[in-house]
């Protein structure tokens, strides 16, 4: 008697994984994309302006004065340790990965109804992630320490979580095909 | 196959979900910008979106509340399981976190004086005065509202992955496009 091995496999939880990670990265994408039109170059933090600091907003926030003049150098930080090729470049790269990570999302949800015919396009979606994720990684290697002490190591979590789906995606199809005695 | 309203269902699912997280993680962010005063402007933007979002959930949720009040009523006579009630409680109690989050947010915002544009297209008629002290309490309520969100939230998606990994047929339906 013969059995297939792949098809008696749970390989439900590679797409319901697939969605939920999906979930985060638009979040996560959104947010950077939201992050790169708010500061932008040339704006008041780079300017000698002090932080406006009062009392009642203090109050309000829970906040140290200290902590109201250092949200504006976390501003700063972005800013001044910015190439100018740096902002056009991520926000292409994070717009590209927030449109695949949509992918991922659809296409997890038809893996899990229907793994054979949403495969592809699951993998497809993994590989461009894995790659958007690289040119991310590879981008920010490329400015100084203050940026790469923001993004390389998120950046790198993400890189391990669409490989290890990519590699479950793609080991579904060879364990689907080989035959068990 | 799944029929209009199924599939508007899930399609709200799925929007909510990702508008919950994309709201956890920008206001994380976004609470670390400069004050706002007449030179830093940075906190606008964010802002607007934040409250834009917030109402839009609202009222995805009151339309999905008066789907499951409707479908109530025609199940009222047929009989579920146990796990089936169980999951329709917990869901009421994350549509209830979820309007609350909204609720006290809208409330906190409309006293501290900052208007709001809904989708840069409709102002919001400012129906409350400026007052320091409710924004404080509501901006309380909506920041311990969301924690306890977050908490509920973590365990819906737990239960999720466990029906997932236990490949039952739980779950299927909120993946069916």
């Amino acid at each position: 008697m013969s059995i297939q091995e792949g098809n008696n496999a749970n390989i439900k939880w590679i797409g319901v994984t697939s969605v939920l990670f999906g979930v985060l990265l638009i979040a996560n994408h959104g947010n950077e994309i939201l992050r790169q039109f708010v500061i932008v170059p040339d704006s008041v933090a780079e300017s000698a302006v002090v932080a406006d600091c009062r009392p009642d907003e203090l109050e309000e926030e829970n906040l140290s004065l200290k902590e109201c003049h250092l949200m504006v150098s976390n501003v700063q930080i972005i800013l001044a340790s910015s190439p100018s090729w740096f902002r056009p470049v991520s926000v292409c790269l994070y717009l590209l990965g927030f449109l695949f990570a949509l992918f991922s999302l659809l296409s997890g949800m038809r893996f899990i109804t229907s793994p054979d015919s949403a495969q592809r396009s699951l993998r497809a979606s993994f590989v461009s992630l894995t790659a958007i994720d690289f040119l991310i990684f590879a981008t920010v290697s490329t400015t100084g320490p203050l940026l790469r002490s923001i993004y390389l190591w998120p950046n790198l979590l993400w890189f391990f979580i669409h490989l290890a789906l990519l590699a479950a995606v793609v080991s579904y199809n060879s364990g689907s095909t080989q035959e068990v005695n | 196959m799944p029929n209009k309203v199924e599939r508007s269902k899930v399609f709200s699912h799925w929007l909510i979900a990702i508008s919950i997280f994309f709201l956890f993680v920008s206001s994380w962010w976004m609470l670390a910008l400069p004050l706002p005063s007449e030179n830093f402007t940075y906190r606008q933007l964010p802002f607007q979106l934040h409250k834009n979002i917030g109402i839009t959930i609202f009222l995805i949720i009151i339309w999905l509340l008066t789907i499951r009040i409707l479908k109530a009523r025609e199940r009222f006579h047929s009989s579920i399981k146990k796990s089936e009630k169980l999951a329709e409680r917990v869901h009421l109690v994350i549509y209830f976190l979820i309007a609350s989050c909204c609720i006290s947010g809208y409330l906190s915002s409309s006293y501290s004086g900052w208007g709001t544009t809904v989708w840069w297209l409709l102002d919001l008629t400012s129906w409350a005065e400026e007052n320091d002290s409710l924004n404080i309490l509501f901006s309380d309520f909506h920041l311990w509202s969301c924690w306890v969100l977050l908490l509920a939230v973590v365990g819906h998606i737990g239960v999720a992955l466990y029906h997932a990994f236990k490949n039952d047929q739980d779950i299927d339906k909120m993946y069916r496009w």
